[in-house]
């Protein structure tokens, strides 16, 4: 029964059927990949073990279990980290974040209700300081350091002294804020920002007033 | 409601940040990092400034570690039986913490109850 169900290609219904022996090394790529898709929690040592078949120690997995759920639900801060929030980038990324900034531009153009409203750019200025930042295309024009003058990409995360930024030749570049002046075009509206005053998180900008204090310069 | 200039922007905010995690996990979805990034940044803002969301956005977001849930691609969904109720079992890949949610076809969320519907359509 079975040489009827499972029979072997002669050569020439193999060429018929254009079937492709794709090579040993193919083969086992592909099932290692499938593999570290579908058990991600393993380590790669121990999946190579499993596939060659070796006893593999288990450990107490119902207690750790337990353990693990009846810890605090929020919080687990030094662990987050250490799951490497931030990222690593891979090169020839720049065209993909492009979709992200025609996002930021349609919810800045939302934010002001309109294209070029001459009457006030005061207004503009205080709703950018509570707008968000990620995915604008930034530049940078002053700075102490004459390395970072001329930087100029998309940025990808704020944090509270660093801004982020792809260029355009696939780079992560780490700005930091302090003393540095960018530079934000929005629809020919063009915007300063003194970096040094604005050393916060993202998300406490929000929430904070900003007063006018010191001298504005670099 | 008083003030609903300033919580407008902060909505129009996170709503931004939102569809920029599910955009930028679109292009790429291997990396999970900066989705992350963004949904933690916009849970600060809504603990910051005491922002109510609704309940369909926030079980896309996982408590522990706020990445975007995605079932399939960042995290396993289950329907499981418990004590005569069925339950769907939402578990996050990357810390292991599950959710379970009452998956009961008599059951009606209150926002969608017409006792409710007039105060969502007072805050639009």
């Amino acid at each position: 029964m079975k040489s009827v169900i499972y029979h072997a290609f002669s050569q020439k219904e193999a060429d018929e059927l254009d079937v492709q022996h794709s090579g040993v090394q193919q083969a086992e790529a592909f099932v290692r990949a499938f593999l570290r898709r579908s058990m991600p929690h393993m380590s790669r040592q121990a999946r190579e073990d499993q596939l060659q078949r070796k006893a593999v120690v288990l450990e107490y997995f119902t207690r750790r279990k337990r353990k693990e759920k009846k810890r605090k639900s929020r919080g687990l801060s030094a662990r987050q980290r250490r799951e490497l929030r931030l990222f690593d980038i891979k090169p020839e990324q720049q065209s993909l974040f492009l979709p992200l900034h025609e996002l930021w531009k349609q919810y800045i153009r939302d934010l002001c209700n309109g294209l070029k409203p001459d009457t006030q750019p005061q207004m503009i200025q205080a709703k950018l300081l509570k707008a968000d930042l990620h995915g604008a295309i930034i530049s940078v024009t002053k700075s102490k350091c004459p390395s970072y003058v001329g930087v100029t990409g998309i940025l990808l995360q704020e944090t509270k002294h660093v801004f982020k930024i792809v260029t355009q030749e696939d780079r992560l570049k780490v700005i930091p804020k302090l003393n540095c002046v960018f530079t934000v075009e929005i629809d020919g509206f063009v915007s300063y920002i003194y970096g040094s005053k604005f050393q916060l998180r993202s998300s406490e900008r929000s929430a904070k007033k900003f007063k006018a204090k010191g001298t504005i310069d670099l | 409601m008083a003030g609903p200039v300033k919580d407008r922007e902060a909505f129009q905010r996170l709503n931004f940040l939102y569809q920029a995690a599910h955009c930028v996990l679109a292009q790429d979805p291997e990396n999970q990092a900066l989705a992350r990034f963004y949904c933690h940044t916009e849970r600060t803002i809504a603990k910051r400034l005491v922002l109510r969301r609704d309940p369909s956005v926030k079980r896309t977001l996982c408590r522990g570690c706020s990445s975007l849930l995605v079932p399939g691609l960042t995290c396993t969904q289950r329907q499981r039986r418990h004590r005569g109720q069925r339950w769907t079992v939402q578990t996050c890949l990357t810390c292991r913490r599950s959710q379970r949610f009452l998956n009961d076809p008599g059951h009606v969320l209150w926002g969608d109850r017409p006792e409710a519907q007039l105060g969502s359509q007072a805050e639009e």
